[in-house]
């Protein structure tokens, strides 16, 4: 174990449980070091996951409070809670594409609405890989997987004029990031700044799955094929390429420019109990 | 004491608040949409929160986040929001989240009749979520008074025994305007009945034991206690696994707390039982008033006729059906739901008789009739599905 | 009193019948009787009738339906024909005339008439207080109701023209 596992992480989830070669440990790893970076200790965090690869995965991996929810309703338990912690604590959830652009979309859409603090990381395996391997909505057009045999035709969130971040962006997001998992230290500046927004973060990392992605869609199971495959479709924001699936970057960076829902909760709530201790009225 | 006419709806809100209720998660629906409105009012007065969800999913998502956080938190609905708790709900059970739920139950399936009582939830508010290996416990008010009551004995409960608690009333009673009793004073709080509990957390590092024991504080997160809770088969200590042993423990736990503390929490009401009567009508809810007045007509008339009214609906008081009689179930649905538990729980070599009405009342006349039809050994008529023999 | 009085109202939606039914549900409570009140909306409200059912008692009250009615207040000839048949030997039938311009002479209950609405435009340029002036009539016929106490009900629940109310109702009880 080395220094940020033993001091962050329940040593009875090491080694994870994730699959060999799966790119999820780079993106849990790089925001444990955020977390430190930005120099959170474990009672300033409580870790939300979901259901699918990236849920499973990470709960109850973090030493402090973890809980996960059913698929895609982390986002509304996080609003909730968010109402009842201490401002100084944290939430942050590490989810699935399928749990955020899917079944959780309109419970994520309205945590952004409202900018309730949490640091979203959408751990992206490109499909729903924990059930076998089908397509997502964020596999890439053409991509053969067990539920796109004759390749991906539908739309996804991501290509083709389309950007699932464009519709956080007006939603309200105040923190909007795109990357893949092996961006290393750069991957782990974007998420020091999506802790240090008082708001909605959401950082989007695409990951490579050995198993059933890599072993339908490119018809192998080594690791460096995915990974090549992936980090060669990616390029930061401003030097992509025509084949560019993954443009590489902070989106939008809007931390700390709109009221932080529980704050604004916290403080009507006040007021208003204040007026109707004093005057007895609203 | 302090004496309104007012909705039961309203009566449910000053109920929640006086249980230290301090944070509610609503989404608008017929009849149960003031409840949510008098919340929104009355919560900031009392430094509480009030959020209007995106869907009853989201909504009682929030409410158990709020709990989850060490508040205690409510949200109410009626039958179509009810379905979509399905999935929190089991949530909230597997975690051991304390919970208020009220289900204001409207004519169904699906919309519709929405301003109109109907008794469709009964088996529902029992199989409350998918997977089974639960148990959970279900109040039926009869009256806006008595849902004040239960609703401070949902919060109760729910401390108790770690659990969300489900209210399950009927667009009257919610929707009907009344005369409300709201207690001021600890001597008036205590001379209705009312009991309290106060959020405790647990410490850990074992926030799920392998026993059947109740007070046992809840997982609070924020706390600096290393909590667990997610939607897999935890371990004592709450971290996830699939094994048949520890599946067994969880299961145990979930079904034994509250079925081995029973005495805690059933209530019930009788009437006319102890001269072996002829007859018992089984009613819950707004129904039941209807027969219970018939049934003092009968009385009046000579008829032996007795009654029963679960008030705890779920787990079923089995106990209370001992009697060989005529039994006579009176509910708001044509199918016959809770008639099926009587039939189960009742001497066997007793008939079992279902008299179904939906978004009405049954009347006094109506019910004094099905009486003595089956006084005179007739079988009921049948009109549709109104009445049916089993 | 009896042990329990059933007191019916209806008439259309938006003439307040279940602001009356309200008011004398409140005056109820105010005397320290058991009240329960049912109203009918939604469906019933276009072209039917809206209906408010009051029961008030000294003991808890069981069924809070209105099967037979010891005083019906009938504000349409709809309401009117739809629920006199359900007034019992004793009771009363309280009707505006404006609406119900017949009555059937066949039932065995007693019909007072009060025109409550012509009284009300005729002294207030509006029908606007023609349910403060059945109240008033009904506070006289109902010795079981707190005459002051359904006045002061009146002037809680409305909201405007206290004064108004308050002569409406004080015509209504006159009223022979």
């Amino acid at each position: 174990m080395d220094y940020l596992s033993t001091k962050y992480l329940r040593s009875r989830k090491i080694p994870s449980t994730a699959c060999s070669g799966c790119g999820l440990g780079q993106c849990h790893k790089a925001l444990v070091k955020a977390i430190d970076e930005v120099g959170f200790g474990i009672n300033d965090i409580i870790w939300g996951t979901s259901i699918g690869c990236a849920g499973r995965q990470t709960y109850a991996t973090w030493k402090g409070d973890s809980f996960a929810g059913t698929h895609g309703r982390v986002y509304a338990i996080a609003r909730g809670l968010r109402l009842a912690l201490p401002p100084e604590k944290k939430l942050v959830l590490s989810v699935g594409d399928g749990d955020a652009f899917g079944i959780g979309f309109n419970h994520l859409l309205h945590a952004v609405r409202t900018n309730t603090q949490m640091t979203v990381m959408v751990c992206d395996n490109l499909g729903y890989q924990s059930t076998g391997g089908q397509y997502g909505w964020t596999t890439p057009e053409g991509v053969v997987t067990d539920s796109s045999p004759y390749g991906m035709f539908e739309p996804n969130w991501v290509q083709s004029g389309r950007d699932v971040l464009a519709i956080l962006r007006e939603a309200g997001a105040t923190f909007l990031a795109r990357h893949v998992s092996m961006d290393g230290a750069v991957l782990v500046g974007t998420l020091k700044k999506a802790l240090q927004n008082n708001g909605f973060s959401l950082v989007h990392v695409v990951y490579p799955c050995t198993t059933n992605f890599a072993n339908t869609a490119l018809g192998t199971r080594k690791p460096v094929t995915i990974f090549k495959w992936i980090k060669d479709r990616s390029a930061p924001l401003g030097k992509e390429k025509e084949d560019t699936l993954w443009r590489t970057g902070v989106y939008h960076d809007a931390s700390n420019s709109r009221p932080e829902f529980s704050q604004l909760m916290r403080e009507k709530v006040a007021e208003i109990h204040g007026r109707h201790e004093r005057e007895g009225t609203d | 004491m302090k004496r309104y006419l007012e909705t039961g709806n309203f009566a449910v809100a000053q109920a929640a608040i006086m249980a230290g209720c301090r944070a509610f998660a609503g989404y608008p629906i017929t009849p149960a949409t003031e409840i949510a409105e008098s919340m929104s009012r009355l919560l900031p007065r009392v430094g509480g929160y009030y959020v209007q969800a995106e869907d009853e999913t989201a909504a009682m998502h929030m409410a158990i986040g709020a709990a989850l956080g060490g508040m205690k938190a409510m949200t109410a609905t009626s039958g179509p929001g009810f379905i979509l708790y399905a999935d929190p709900y089991g949530w909230a059970i597997g975690c051991e989240i304390p919970l208020v739920v009220l289900n204001s139950q409207r004519v169904g399936p699906v919309s519709g009749i929405t301003g109109a009582p109907g008794q469709g939830e009964f088996y529902l508010s029992r199989y409350v979520t998918q997977g089974g290996n639960f148990e959970t416990i279900v109040l039926a008010p009869n009256t806006a008074q008595e849902a004040f009551q239960l609703t401070i004995e949902a919060f109760y409960l729910s401390e108790r025994f770690r659990t969300p608690v489900t209210i399950l009333a009927d667009q009257l009673i919610t929707d009907g305007w009344e005369d409300i009793s709201i207690p001021e004073t600890e001597q008036e709080k205590q001379a209705m009945g009312l009991r309290f509990a106060e959020r405790r957390v647990n410490p850990g590092p074992i926030f799920y034991p392998p026993t059947d024991e109740i007070d046992i504080p809840p997982v609070v997160m924020g706390k600096n206690t290393g909590a667990l809770c997610s939607d897999w088969t935890p371990t004592e200590e709450g971290y996830d696994i699939e094994t048949v042993e520890a599946q067994h423990k969880h299961a145990y736990r979930l079904i034994y707390k509250i079925r081995n503390h029973r005495d805690i929490f059933s209530r019930y009401e009788t009437l006319f039982l102890d001269d072996n009567p002829d007859i018992i009508v089984v009613a819950y809810g707004t129904p039941s008033r209807v027969v219970k007045t018939a049934v003092k007509q009968a009385r009046q008339l000579g008829k032996k006729i007795g009654m029963i009214r679960p008030i705890t609906l779920w787990p079923f008081p089995d106990e209370l059906f001992q009697k060989k009689a005529i039994y006579l179930t009176v509910e708001l649905n044509y199918d016959g739901q809770m008639v099926r538990e009587v039939r189960r729980t009742v001497p066997c070599e007793s008939a079992v008789h279902f008299l179904g009405k939906c978004g009405e009342l049954p009347t006094v006349a109506e019910l004094q009739e099905t009486f003595d039809r089956l006084l005179e050994g007739k079988p009921l008529e049948r009109r549709g599905w109104e009445t049916e023999a089993w | 009193m009896k042990e329990r009085i059933e007191i019916l109202a209806s008439g259309f939606g938006g003439q307040g019948v279940v602001r009356l039914g309200q008011i004398i549900g409140e005056a109820g409570v105010k005397q320290g009787l058991h009240v329960s009140m049912l109203k009918s909306h939604g469906t019933e409200m276009r072209g039917g009738y809206v209906r408010s059912q009051v029961v008030l008692s000294r003991e808890i009250i069981d069924s809070p339906i209105c099967e037979s009615p010891d005083y019906f207040i009938a504000l349409s000839l709809a309401a009117y024909q739809k629920f006199k048949d359900t007034v019992p030997e004793h009771g009363i039938i309280i009707y505006d005339p404006a609406f119900v311009e017949q009555v059937d002479k066949s039932l065995r209950c007693s019909h007072k008439a009060i025109p409550a609405k012509e009284l009300s435009t005729e002294n207030f340029d509006s029908p606007l207080f023609a349910n403060s002036l059945v109240l008033g009539f009904v506070a006289r016929l109902m010795d079981m109701l707190d005459r002051d106490l359904v006045l002061q009900s009146i002037l809680e629940v409305m909201p405007k023209f206290h004064e108004q109310n308050r002569e409406a109702f004080e015509m209504g009880y006159k009223y022979v």
